[in-house]
């Protein structure tokens, strides 16, 4: 049986006081079933992410008593920022057992509003190993650095290596209704953004973000919009950065996994969504794939190869870096963007001909891998 | 339960290296098995403290409100695996010689792995 994506649903990111973490999971949910002309009522599994703003036991069940379903199953979910992909894989695996017809996949976040900075960097730093890395003093931001610093110098690289990578993700922003940051910025205000942890200046850092996003997976098609999820593909090799094996972090055995049961390769993919925490993730990631060479990244961005016109039209809502992170709804939006490139819904953004996308997200310190590859249903 | 040999986290000046019996591979934080071959069987020995320095950061946006600039780096040890520690030395950057020493700068005094410029 083949698993489609019949509906996706996104808010707006940003700063956005006022509702708590199931609430703007809800209202992705309903964006969602909305989007797939699905009932709530026919809902039969639920998949929630975890909030680290509610830090609840059972995101699930919280999350379907408030929007007011009674799913015959319901789970959450933690694998970092690769929760949200890694829960569409499970909704693909429900739907192909015969054990769900409509997967909800939800997960939202008050992380901009709902905790101090102090609180949420701190809370995120845990990824660190609690006896060996965490005693150190280390944050997210700081873990990512140090990838920078190693990448930048195995390259030979100055420090404005990586600047085109957020500047680009600001022009798609700028093009995307409910992106966090819209405002154009150049490579020098990413150089002259003040220093988080060297060489990532606050430029090559996400923003926190409210922010909710949803998907449906469904057995059959629920309209022609319907997108068939060819393929997915996980890695799982370490969780710490202290563990991690350089150039082989898990991010192209995800890949190799997804577009071999998908029975496409690179050269059929027409848009991509790349998880963007920070300038260097994005970097890691499509030269870890094999998509542009060792160290080129940043040199691709600058040659407009991630433009919606370019050689690999990529995160075209703005990514992490620009549309917003709110969490686990962060990495979701990315593959929501994907099937409304592949809907031929973009509008002015939109990507000509595509009918293959390739999602990927990772969470924790390049730790946990899934890709996902989407192709419309009449491919 | 499989006891823990002594190292910096217990207070002790020294930082362990994990070799495995059967494939030979090193690694550096505590793991049952062993992450290329999945054997038991392997040996912990306190690694010499030299290696390269492959990354270096400056850390300005700390949990801890009105906390200093921090520095962390990343060395790859002469046996192996890559460690982090806090950097000591401001000058020590990415293909310096490294030094690893032992410092009471963790919270609330606790030792932790710092890093130099060797010699």
């Amino acid at each position: 049986m083949t698993a489609l994506l019949t509906g996706v649903g996104v808010t707006p990111f940003g700063r956005q006081p006022g509702p708590d973490s199931v609430e703007w999971q809800t209202t992705a949910a309903d964006l969602a079933l909305d989007d797939a002309g699905v009932d709530p009522e026919a809902v039969d599994a639920l998949l929630t992410g975890y909030s680290t703003v509610d830090g609840h036991l059972m995101p699930a069940n919280l999350f379907a008593e408030r929007f007011g379903i009674r799913p015959s199953v319901a789970f959450g979910m933690n694998v970092g920022g690769a929760t949200g992909l890694a829960m569409l894989a499970q909704a693909v695996q429900l739907v192909e057992s015969g054990a769900a017809r409509h997967v909800l996949v939800v997960a939202g976040e008050n992380r901009a509003s709902g905790q101090s900075r102090a609180t949420s960097t701190k809370v995120l730093a845990q990824v660190g190993h609690a006896r060996y890395e965490v005693p150190l003093g280390g944050t997210v931001p700081a873990y990512y650095a140090l990838l920078a610093s190693r990448y930048l110098w195995t390259y030979g690289l100055e420090a404005d290596a990586l600047a085109s990578l957020p500047v680009q993700m600001r022009v798609h922003a700028a093009r995307k209704a409910g992106a966090q940051f819209q405002k154009p910025v150049t490579v020098v205000d990413v150089l002259e953004s003040r220093p988080v942890a060297e060489p990532l200046r606050l430029l090559d850092c996400c923003p926190v973000s409210d922010g909710g996003a949803a998907f449906v997976v469904s057995s059959g098609r629920t309209s022609e919009r319907s997108l068939v999820v060819s393929g997915t593909g996980q890695a799982h090799r370490h969780q710490h950065l202290s563990a991690l094996e350089a150039g082989t972090s898990g991010a192209a055995l995800a890949a190799q996994r997804a577009l071999s049961e998908a029975g496409v390769s690179w050269v059929d993919v027409d848009v991509f969504g790349i998880y963007d925490s920070f300038s260097i993730t994005v970097a890691l990631l499509l030269e870890e794939l094999g998509l542009t060479p060792p160290g080129r990244a940043g040199a691709y961005a600058r040659a407009g190869a991630f433009e919606v016109d370019g050689r690999y039209p990529m995160n075209t809502h703005g990514g992490l870096l620009s549309y917003g992170h709110c969490g686990v709804g962060g990495g979701m939006a990315h593959l929501a963007e994907v099937a409304t490139q592949l809907r031929h819904e973009r509008g002015a953004a939109q990507v000509a001909d595509c009918e293959v996308g390739y999602v990927h997200a990772d969470g924790g310190v390049l730790s946990a891998h899934v890709g996902v590859v989407l192709q419309r249903a009449d491919r | 339960m499989t006891e823990r040999p002594p190292d910096w986290t217990t207070g002790e000046p020294l930082l362990n290296v994990t070799t495995c019996a059967r494939c030979g591979n090193h690694w550096y934080l505590p793991s049952v098995h062993c992450p290329v071959c999945s054997s038991a069987d392997h040996d912990v020995a306190p690694a010499g403290g030299g290696g390269l320095c492959v990354a270096v950061t400056r850390v300005h946006v700390r949990g801890d409100d009105g906390a200093g600039v921090l520095g962390l780096g990343l060395v790859e040890l002469d046996e192996g695996p890559v460690v982090m520690g806090v950097v000591h030395d401001e000058g020590l950057a990415p293909g310096d010689r490294a030094r690893i020493e032992f410092r009471h700068d963790g919270p609330e005094g606790a030792l932790v792995p710092s890093f130099g410029r060797e010699g």
